[in-house]
């Protein structure tokens, strides 16, 4: 947006953005369309388009002439439908595909450099003309957000979308999302449907949609594949596998996190194996861990009651234990802790935990304890540090990842906050989150390849 | 071809020329800009897709046709490409040096620089960029220079990245090296060029050529440059030639193309590659070139006026300046002069000239005429032959540890067999200076067993004796000085 003293002057003599004009700045005569401001940058700096596709910046000052020519373009953001549904072939299985925003629903506009939201069935179609030979496609929007102000709040409502999707006899549903929490909502969303009888994929993409190296293409591609044609009954992520245009990996929702800011494979596996690779040439799907959830008959009861008074606290040498008398002011009723190795807080002195751990658990809240290192399971009794902990009522959340561990607390506490029924549901395995077991091989090998 | 009549075929030529940029990173990250890379680190597989919205009214059926048939391959290499190449990380703040040259360049050309310089992504979609897009921005506007007191306009000078380097294209297979990718390169325009022969608009480019190697910040060699040139006659439609390599084809290619379109009955208004001959070859025409939207990742940078004026102060010395210094302080001849200022060696030169006490025009001779010949005649891979090679070759010169005579063979073998140094190679081929003492001793014992020959004998059988190891003039000297002592 431009300065206030530049749109004075441009409303005074009545140029809009869009219109042909010319600037005439010490005896030098440039002439162009009038462009928005980007968002960065200087606010008094008019910027123009030249004939020849650049734009340069004019600082304005009073000695500035500006002339109007004619009116170019007519500028203004572009809204997507509501639903759309587009049926390519009655033999196809058809599939719900449910938007949220994210870096996959942003749209430049080209001429003005504006992002603007817009997801409709048919944007989509129109990118990826392959999709026609997979599935039909339902498509609804319900909200239009980065993935950064995703809440628990709005996983309820995602959770609501697909169960009337699924309910209503779709093959499977997507949901497109921003990536940087696409973990957290794919953890909600498997302990909130209950009796998933078909596949759920999340997709999100690192490159945005109007780019034409954009991972959109090939994760929804992937994903449309996936929910349409496997036998997958779980949340999965699905996302690109290594930064090649290869294949893409369906990871389950309790086991997957982002673990880098911009690569395409930026999601992998912890303490578990994808449950499918996905060609995308061939649209061959493998099923590389075959410990998963078959797809059945039955209707999905959507289970979304969840309490939200929860902290998730890192553990860091030097933090004192005070910070959890913040939280007991606010009146929360459960902790996870992401503790160091095996699952450890200090013991001696003013930075030891125990006193307040006690005191936390003897008032009826509970504390989880992961690991900071993310790969691995806790253990409660090897050391005496761990030992003390333990002694103490600490519940240990063996191989779950610390962000899976407080959306599972959320869900827990929504039901129950009996400490025993607590332990109990939180060392009970509902979507995955939980392995008995620890494969040699998972996601945190070298090269991520399967 | 000399008879074409330039005046009654109204030829019409409009040059663009793209050099690269000679600095220490890429435009856009920390990458190296060397293109040493033999051996891929690894190769990243990707398809590209076409984009709606940007086309508007091109058919967008077209370039899905295009990009569903192709599958784009592009090496990895270690320390000059990293995953903003890849495209698999958001470029980094612009790099500075890269756009003080292009500034300079701008301002030798003496263009507008914008108040607010606005980074565009133009879209691509041969796959020569991993983004599907370039990364340019207008750093200069209006200039000109003058030649032989005509104005030439100039109408942009545009900073942007080089694109990946094509390697193969096989049954929709297409492979590309990475390292190029991203390399600094400026984009010279002129305007209209009406009224002018093909060689004066060769002249034009190597002028415009000059002025960009002026900053010293400029690549050389094979790649660095790539020049094309649009060219009409008379009723007919404006042809563009992309990619001469080479500043000594572009009248060639001119006058080739004027008797192509001379030969046809209707010009097509088309693009053409040029190759190595001269001529050209027709190239697809790609929609959706000029297609340009912002670069949102990164904010636009603003052009202070007291950074300009830095920029302003530290402009190097114009070419014009620079050749009469080379005559009048360097003592170059006119032609001397000339060659070197157009040479791959003028940073080079200046810099020798600088430390070492060698004569300057020997120094020029040997850039300008030793290392052609050694080219042209044998053959002798002068690529291998680096900026140190030649500072230790002036050095010896200049310590009168070998003689000018021999510079020829030392660089022969130098270039042939690398791993020796300088030094070791004129031990390894005897061409050792040897000290005044030692060639009197010599001279005294030819003189003593050839008593009562002529001089011209004496002197021609001392020269078999001590050639390569001793000036020509100091034989001469010598022995005449000691014949009359003797005598």
């Amino acid at each position: 947006m431009y300065s206030d003293k530049v749109l004075r002057v441009l409303k005074r003599k009545k140029i809009d953005i869009g219109d042909r004009i010319q600037i005439t700045k010490d005896n030098k005569t440039f002439e162009g369309i009038l462009m928005p401001r980007i968002e960065m940058g200087d606010r008094d700096s008019l910027v123009l388009k030249l004939d020849n596709g650049y734009n340069i910046g004019i600082k304005f000052e009073p000695s500035v002439e500006i002339k109007k020519i004619k009116t170019e373009w007519f500028i203004k953001g572009s809204k997507g439908k509501e639903v759309e549904t587009i049926i390519f072939d009655d033999k196809l299985p058809t599939i719900s595909i449910i938007g949220t925003g994210g870096t996959i629903a942003s749209k430049i506009d080209y001429r003005t450099g504006g992002v603007y939201a817009s997801f409709s069935a048919k944007d989509i179609v129109t990118q990826i003309p392959e999709l026609k030979e997979i599935a039909n496609i339902k498509a609804k929007q319900i909200m239009s957000i980065m993935s950064e102000d995703m809440t628990p709040e709005r996983w309820k409502g995602v959770a609501k979308a697909i169960g009337s999707e699924v309910n209503s006899g779709v093959k499977g549903v997507i949901v497109v999302h921003g990536t940087d929490t696409l973990h957290y909502t794919a953890a909600a969303l498997s302990f909130m449907l209950r009796n998933l009888p078909c596949p759920i994929a999340l997709v999100g993409a690192q490159r945005s949609s109007d780019r034409g190296s954009s991972d959109t293409v090939m994760n929804v591609s992937c994903a449309v594949n996936f929910v349409a044609n496997s036998d997958v009954a779980e949340v999965c992520i699905v996302m690109h596998g290594s930064m090649s245009d290869d294949y893409c990996l369906a990871i389950r929702g309790t086991k997957v996190r982002k673990m880098h800011t911009s690569r395409r494979d930026a999601f992998k596996a912890v303490n578990d194996i994808p449950i499918a690779k996905i060609y995308w040439k061939d649209k061959k799907i493998e099923i590389i861990n075959n410990n998963f959830r078959k797809r059945s008959k039955g209707k999905v009861r959507v289970d979304d009651k969840i309490e939200q008074r929860v902290a998730l606290i890192r553990f860091y040498p030097g933090l004192d234990p005070e910070i959890f008398d913040y939280y007991l002011k606010k009146k929360y009723i459960g902790f996870v802790i992401e503790g160091t190795g095996l699952g450890h807080t200090p013991t001696l002195g003013k930075h030891s935990f125990l006193p307040k751990i006690e005191k936390i658990i003897k008032k009826g809240i509970p504390i989880i304890m992961t690991s900071q290192c993310l790969y691995g399971r806790v253990h409660p009794t090897i050391y005496h540090n761990l030992r003390e902990l333990s002694k103490r009522g600490v519940i240990f959340a063996e191989d779950m990842l610390p962000e899976v561990a407080y959306i599972k607390l959320l869900w827990i506490l929504g039901h129950t906050r009996k400490m025993d029924k607590v332990r109990e549901m939180m060392l009970t395995n509902y979507a995955g989150e939980i392995t008995e077991r620890t494969e040699v091989i998972t996601g945190n090998d070298e090269d991520g390849e399967y | 071809m000399e008879n074409i009549d330039y005046k009654k075929i109204d030829l019409k030529c409009g040059l663009e020329i793209h050099r690269q940029l000679d600095t220490k990173h890429k435009l856009f990250c920390g990458c190296s800009t060397e293109m040493k890379g033999r051996e891929a680190l690894t190769e990243v597989e990707r398809k590209q897709h076409p984009v709606a919205s940007e086309l508007g009214e091109v058919d967008v059926a077209v370039q899905y046709e295009f990009l569903r048939d192709r599958t784009f391959h592009y090496q990895v290499f270690q320390g000059e490409d990293c995953l903003v190449e890849c495209d698999e990380e958001p470029i980094h703040p612009l790099n500075q040096e890269a756009l003080e040259v292009a500034l300079q360049i701008a301002l030798l050309l003496n263009c507008t620089i914008p108040e607010e310089i606005h980074i565009m992504r133009k879209t691509v979609i041969d796959g020569s960029n991993t983004s599907a897009f370039q990364r340019t921005m207008v750093v200069g506007l209006e200039g000109f220079i003058e030649v032989k007191g005509k104005r030439i306009e100039v109408t942009h000078v545009s900073l942007e990245e080089d694109a990946a380097a094509i390697v193969e294209e096989k049954a929709g297979n297409v492979v590309y090296r990475l390292n190029r990718l991203g390399i600094p390169l400026v984009e010279i325009g002129t305007g209209l060029l009406v009224g002018y022969t093909s060689g004066e608009v060769e002249e034009i480019a190597g002028l415009i050529g000059l002025i960009c190697r002026s900053t010293g910040k400029v690549k050389r060699g094979i790649g660095t440059v790539r020049q094309d040139v649009n060219v009409s006659i008379k009723n007919g439609e404006r042809v563009e030639i992309k990619g001469i390599q080479e500043l000594g084809l572009i009248s060639k290619v001119i006058e080739l193309e004027v008797q192509r379109q001379l030969s046809l009955s209707k010009v097509e208004k088309e693009t053409r590659t040029a190759l190595p001959d001269g001529t050209t070859k027709f190239t697809r025409p790609l929609p959706g070139a000029a297609r340009m939207y912002p670069e949102t990742d990164t904010p636009p940078i603003k052009i202070e006026k007291k950074f300009k004026q830095e920029i302003k102060k530290k402009l190097p010395e114009p070419w014009t300046k620079k050749l009469t210094r080379f005559k009048e302080e360097l003592k170059l001849s006119d032609e001397l002069a000339n060659q070197i200022l157009r040479s791959d060696y003028l940073d080079l030169f200046e810099k020798l000239t600088k430390k070492f006490k060698t004569q300057p025009s020997v120094i020029a001779n040997v850039f300008v005429s030793t290392l052609r010949d050694l080219k042209k005649r044998e053959n002798i891979p002068i690529e291998n032959l680096g900026d140190k090679n030649f500072e230790e070759l002036f050095e010896l010169l200049d310590n009168e540890r070998m003689v000018k005579e021999s510079i020829p063979d030392v660089l022969s073998y130098k270039a042939k067999k690398h791993e020796m140094g300088i030094s070791e190679i004129i031990k390894k081929l005897g061409l050792e200076a040897i000290s005044k003492e030692e060639l009197l001793k010599i001279v005294r014992e030819v003189i003593e067993k050839n008593k009562g020959q002529p001089v011209n004998k004496i002197i021609g059988i001392v020269m078999s004796q001590v050639r390569g190891k001793v000036k020509s003039r100091d034989v001469v000297e010598t022995v005449k000085k000691t014949i009359g002592k003797i005598y």
